[in-house]
């Protein structure tokens, strides 16, 4: 049924589409200065949206509109772990934006936007609708980026953001005309199907690279990494822990149907690449981040050192290794989250704490926070039984067992030398001595928020299982 | 290539230049006349004379004009960008002389019979901006550039409630065949566009004068703010192929607007028996003559008229008056279409 | 088909031929002395006291992208309304879609000023 106007699997793209308008309309005629109508709508959209996810789960695979639109497991489970992301964020955002002049509709509005190109990206089927998507998700964050437009920072980090995302959408698009070129399609099927007949010559292997560097370029791996701790760094925070979180997870929705979708039957071209990115990013992310003492600079590096082990997991090339990558990369949006919600705790009034020299006598003074700091880089570090250990456990598992000993031996090392930094975080905060409490928010939202982000990190370590089946579940349905 | 085939070639080129040659000579002169015409109208409303000098009552008036503006020195000011200076007018006369390739003087008697008419000359009305901004930019002269962006910003604004009005007229000709949109309004007085898209109709009257730059739209110009706006550094020559151009398009709107809501050369007696049959010898293109004069009259009238918009008032009008009227009008032609209503 | 378009070629090239004709009789016709004073922009009556390409106000740009917007809008809107009375109430349902969107951006630029000058 490839050539059917199905409507039934795109009904949560236009169910967001047009609760997209009539909250834009709703939020026109609005005067609250609070934005909580708009804020409500969002999130009960969100909220819908997960429910239709839900009921989603199980589905049979579905290609429509010519082939270029997909409905699977794996895109449902993707789309649920966003809305479910994109709702904390915007939750943790929520005090600091209003003490930032930033309590614009458009927030929640561009928001919603990224979340729309999120989706097409993960139900792509066609390498153009994935660029379709991507845009759609770029041009929203550059935006978002942008919204605080009296900061000199995040102005120059959004021009940043624009000129790197472009080159990066360049490289990706030249990449697929590339392979175009060569397969005389753009969809994925299609392409897939040529290389399984006539296999990957010259031409594609080249496209290969510019897809590969596109990609790298976007998830932010090393060596095309250097514009992301300016970007992260320059963002007001609440759009830092959304930018660096929500959209990791749908770009793993794109490297898999653009890398194994479609170039499956060349991986023996790609995954070295993979491979080689995934351990440069491990390597300079930990080390680079060792020298930090801005806590945002030193998440953004660790965030690179992350999306290294996640895209180690995406070099194996099996399903169980898709699944491990997919189970990192959505407890990586959760940690991410979380880590960028200790600096939006410390942000109050319309001061920025980013220093970690910021967080000295929290043990003293502010026990409980100090606790759920410690939990978040514990779990970052990957020790158990937080969650963050589970799905590196796993990765390195793959490895071994696939004969990449090498790498998964380097990858531990370095995710000892993590430890160090992470440790030193919890050791400023318990045993350096302070003199003056450290700032902290008075929203007891976000301490809600925050202390239920930081449960479940917990929850979910000691059942990891659930997560894992779903992410499972996703690739076992594939074949 | 043979012989033969060349000489084929050569025949046709030359048929086609008599053809534009039929065109542009009456279209100059027309143009020199609608200036003459509009001082001594303008001269009369406003209980003057006019020019009454040179020829009897002045009917010379227009060549002595065009021969002293020849003689005239065409001053490059420095600092400009002398190639673009120079080339800026030309672009601005030649599309407004081109569009008239596929206006219809009567039925069959059009120079290209293209089905794109309508396109065709949507096109060459918006390359005019070009030469607008160009004469604007390259004058390297403060009046001229600000007039050049007023200029440009008003000409796309009203290009866009003038491309919704002609939706419309799409919508109940189904063909973009300037002929064509001309023969499906025949029935007389009554099945002209005019009627059904009357809301239509003055949205794009009125586009048509902010889009030739025409009082009371003319703030590009306005001699009391920015002296002469982007054309303030020409002179002579230079400055002529600004005015032939603007008259040029003047002639064209109204044209236009005779064509596309006022039936163009079908007589308005279609149907009514006796009037009809008495009316039977006058050709169509006299028909189209006098409808086009009288919205160039009406042109002439409006500058005798109103005074100047300020900038602000022609920007809403453009984008927040039209854009919304053709918006909601496009609807209600739709149903009226659909409804059977317009047969 | 196509030959119907070779008029329009010949005269666009007349009417910009014309155009530079013109021009070309102007300068021949015309004394040409130049001078300093003569050849100075014209700026009510000062000496020019700075370059003319200034910046400029952002709402032109701001004009310029609405304008691009509305008239690819226009560019969609031709075909289908040439065809119009073909078509079924799917596409002109599809088409009310199309514009339904495009309203609602123009709602939000009007509230948002986007459209205000002064």
């Amino acid at each position: 049924m490839a050539d059917s106007v199905n409507y039934s699997i795109i009904s949560s793209e236009i169910f967001l589409l047009i609760a997209l308008c009539v909250i834009m309309l709703v939020d026109l005629f609005q005067r609250d200065k609070e934005r909580k109508l708009t804020f409500m709508l969002t999130q009960g959209s969100l909220l819908t949206l997960f429910i239709m996810g839900v009921q989603d789960l199980g589905v049979q695979e579905t290609i429509g509109f010519s082939g270029h639109w997909i409905q699977d497991q794996f895109a449902v489970v993707l789309k649920l772990a966003i809305y479910l992301t994109a709702f904390i964020s915007l939750l943790y955002a929520r005090p600091f934006i209003r003490e930032r002049n930033l309590m614009r509709g458009e927030y929640y509005l561009l928001t919603l936007f990224s979340i729309l190109g999120m989706m097409i990206m993960v139900s792509a089927n066609s390498l153009l609708v994935v660029y379709l998507g991507l845009e759609l998700l770029s041009l929203s964050l550059y935006a978002l980026v942008a919204l605080q437009r009296d900061s000199n920072d995040a102005s120059e980090a959004a021009v940043k953001y624009f000129v790197m995302g472009g080159l990066a959408s360049g490289f990706l698009l030249y990449g697929i005309s590339l392979v175009y070129g060569m397969t005389g399609s753009i969809l994925i099927d299609e392409v897939a199907n040529y290389i399984a007949v006539s296999g990957a010559n010259l031409m594609i292997q080249f496209g290969l690279v510019f897809i590969v560097v596109g990609i790298s370029f976007k998830f932010g791996a090393a060596p095309f990494h250097m514009w992301l701790p300016d970007i992260y760094h320059g963002s007001p925070s609440s759009i830092t822990a959304y930018i660096s979180s929500v959209p990791k997870i749908a770009a793993f929705g794109m490297a898999f149907r653009v890398l194994e979708s479609s170039f499956g039957g060349a991986d023996i071209h790609w995954t070295p690449m993979i491979m080689i990115v995934a351990m440069l990013s491990v390597i300079v992310g930990n080390i680079v981040a060792l020298i930090q003492t801005n806590l945002k600079r030193m998440l953004s590096y660790s965030a690179i050192a992350h999306i290294g082990y996640f895209l180690l997991g995406l070099s194996i090339g099996t399903d169980e290794a898709y699944a491990a990558s997919m189970f990192y990369i959505i407890v990586y949006a959760l940690m991410t989250l979380a880590g960028f919600g200790i600096i939006i705790f410390m942000s109050s009034d319309k001061n920025d704490y980013q220093q970690i020299s910021d967080l000295r006598g929290m043990g003293r003074y502010h026990p409980w926070y100090a606790l759920m700091f410690t939990i978040i880089m514990i779990s970052m570090a990957g020790i158990p039984p937080l969650i963050g250990f589970w799905p590196k456990l796993e990765i390195f598992r793959l490895l071994v067992i696939n004969d990449h000993v090498l790498a998964a031996v380097v990858a531990i090392a370095f995710s000892v030398v993590g430890l160090v930094y992470y440790l030193k975080v919890v050791k400023e905060m318990y045993f350096t001595e302070a003199t003056d409490s450290p700032n902290v928010s008075n929203s007891r939202s976000l301490k809600i928020a925050i202390s239920v982000n930081c449960l479940l990190l917990v929850i979910f370590g000691l059942m990891p299982d659930r997560i894992y089946y779903y992410c499972l579940s996703a690739f076992t349905s594939l074949n | 290539m043979s012989d033969v085939d060349f000489v084929d070639w050569a025949m046709t080129l030359i048929w086609i230049l008599v053809k534009i040659v039929l065109i542009i000579l009456p279209l100059v002169l027309a143009v020199a006349y609608a200036t003459y015409a509009e001082r001594k109208l303008i001269g009369y409303m406003q209980l003057r004379l006019g020019p009454n000098r040179v020829g009897p009552k002045g009917w010379l008036q227009p060549i002595a004009d065009t021969v002293k503006l020849i003689m005239k020195e065409i001053v490059v000011p420095q600092g400009s960008s002398k190639v673009l200076f120079i080339i800026a007018p030309i672009l601005f006369i030649g599309p407004s002389f081109a569009a008239w390739a596929v206006v219809p003087f009567d039925a069959g008697l059009v120079l290209a019979d293209i089905n794109l008419g309508l396109l065709y000359i949507l096109a060459m009305t918006s390359i005019g901006v070009y030469g607008v901004i160009i004469a604007g930019w390259a004058s390297n002269s403060k009046y001229a550039f600000l007039g050049a962006m007023r200029s440009a910003a008003q000409i796309v604004s009203y290009e866009l409630a003038m491309g919704f009005a002609l939706v419309g007229v799409l919508m109940c000709s189904q063909s973009t065949n300037l002929g064509d949109i001309v023969t499906s309004q025949s029935g007389g007085i009554l099945s002209w566009y005019w009627l059904p898209l009357f809301p239509l109709l003055v949205v794009y009257w009125i586009s048509g004068v902010a889009e030739t730059n025409r009082a009371p739209f003319d703030m590009a110009e306005g001699e009391s703010e920015i002296v002469a706006g982007f054309h303030v550094e020409y002179g002579g020559m230079a400055f002529s192929l600004f005015f032939l151009a603007e008259y040029a398009n003047m002639i064209l709107i109204s044209f236009l607007t005779a064509i596309m809501f006022f039936g163009g050369w079908l007589s308005p007696f279609e149907g009514l028996g006796v009037l009809e049959e008495w009316t039977a010898w006058i050709p169509g293109t006299i028909w189209l003559l006098i409808k086009a004069s009288w919205f160039l009259f009406m042109l002439f009238w409006l500058r005798a008229t109103f005074p100047r918009f300020r900038y602000d008032q022609i920007m809403r009008l453009g984008w927040k008056i039209f854009i919304p009227v053709t918006l909601v009008w496009l609807p209600v032609v739709a149903i009226i279409i659909k409804a059977g209503w317009l047969d | 088909m196509l030959e119907n378009y070779l008029p329009i070629l010949v005269f666009i090239a007349i009417g910009l031929g014309f155009g530079a004709f013109l021009e070309l009789a102007g300068y021949l016709a015309a004394p040409r002395k130049e001078n300093f004073d003569k050849t100075l922009p014209f700026e009510c009556g000062f000496d020019a006291f700075e370059d003319a390409r200034n910046k400029f106000d952002v709402r032109f740009y701001l004009v310029a992208i609405l304008f691009i917007i509305f008239d690819l809008e226009v560019a969609f809107l031709f075909p289908w309304a040439v065809v119009f009375q073909e078509l079924s109430w799917f596409a002109i349902g599809a088409m009310g879609v199309f514009l339904g969107l495009l309203v609602v951006g123009f709602i939000y630029e009007w509230k948002k000023g986007a459209l205000e000058w002064e």
